[in-house]
């Protein structure tokens, strides 16, 4: 250990260095990435029974109307408890490294994308069905984009690029983006994907078009926050602090 | 030394490798504990408890003591004055780096 100090007349470049060295590793010490994901992978799996079971369907000969209510009784009060549980969890393991927390901000968005999601879903819910987008023609893509963006699993990923951007994590940074292009331009996780031929019966095929979109982003959330715990331990034997 | 050298600005509390080090650690993590700061900058107790002095007298970082149980925990926090004396090191250091690596406009 050392136990004297270094000279006041060190090396401007070495103590710039010394400065993003020791900041990088209070970042890196700070992060529980691996929690907030896993946290969120949970919160998504769990929402597939409600979305399944309080799926609104009126079916007749001309077709097929649903409402998904599930998602209104579900996920506002679901999120806001995920991210008070991620941000209590990021409190304490900091605060046992010996560290404050700096995931306030990550929190707050978090909560802020629930009640965006409340919002905007109750005011589709009441606007829409008397008067159609588009006159009720095909959507355009953008359109279809923004409706997925504001959906519990887009409003995920914004959340997630705040809290890249808190930590300076440049591999949650590709991972979010990632996760962003599948929940909005790949997965159709508002318009729902076809169902499997050997499903019978309408009901049961709209409901489980509904929840393949789901369970994928859920499997995404869980394998990502699987990656991050691995990379964590891998990284510090001592313990795990970087991922 | 020509008038305006960013030498003569150097605050000689700040522009200290490991005082340095310890507002870089407490700025980042808003506050931090005495063990952690000890294990980062790989002091002894004695030797951080010193700079940690010289800190606080210059009124750059609060102290807090308390105890988590049976054990006591020192924390450390920034004071408004610590962030700016860190920012204005830092920015100073800079344009040290930038004068030293730009030598021909200098001479």
């Amino acid at each position: 250990m050392t136990t004297d100090s270094v000279s006041t007349g060190d090396d401007p470049h070495r103590l710039l260095a010394d400065v993003r060295d020791l900041t990088g590793r209070v970042r890196r010490d700070q992060r529980l990435t691996w929690v907030a994901l896993l946290v969120l992978a949970a919160v998504t799996l769990v929402a597939i029974p409600f979305d399944w079971f309080f799926l609104k369907l009126d079916c007749d000969d001309s077709g097929c109307v649903f409402a998904r209510r599930g998602m209104l009784y579900y996920w506002p009060p679901a999120l806001l408890l995920a991210y008070a549980a991620i941000a209590v969890s990021y409190v304490r393991a900091a605060r046992e490294r010996g560290l404050g927390a700096r995931v306030l901000p990550y929190a707050i968005t978090g909560a802020v994308t629930a009640v965006l999601f409340t919002a905007a879903y109750t005011a589709a819910a009441a606007y829409f069905p008397s008067n159609p987008p588009f006159d009720g023609g095909p959507m355009p893509f953008w359109w279809i984009v923004l409706d997925r963006l504001i959906a519990p699993w887009g409003l995920i990923g914004l959340a997630l690029l705040v809290l890249s951007h808190l930590e300076r994590n440049v591999p949650l940074l590709v991972f979010t983006l990632a996760y962003l292009v599948l929940v909005l331009l790949v997965l159709p996780t508002t318009e729902g994907m076809s169902a499997p031929a050997w499903v019978s019966g309408t009901n049961a095929q709209i409901r489980l078009s509904m929840a393949l979109p789901q369970l994928i982003v859920g499997v995404v959330l869980l394998a990502g926050g699987i990656g991050f715990a691995r990379a964590r331990r891998s990284s510090s034997p001592a313990g795990g602090r970087s991922a | 030394m020509p008038d305006g050298h960013p030498v003569t600005g150097l605050d000689e509390v700040v522009h200290q490798r490991v005082r340095l080090g310890i507002l870089a650690i407490a700025h980042e993590a808003r506050r931090v504990e005495f063990g952690y700061l000890r294990t980062q900058l790989d002091l002894t107790a004695g030797n951080l408890s010193k700079h940690l002095s010289v800190l606080e007298t210059a009124g750059l970082i609060d102290i807090e003591k308390g105890y988590e149980g049976k054990r006591g925990r020192t924390w450390i926090t920034l004071t408004r004055d610590g962030t700016t004396a860190l920012a204005e090191e830092i920015g100073r250091l800079k344009v040290l780096i930038a004068r030293v690596e730009t030598p021909a406009e200098e001479t």
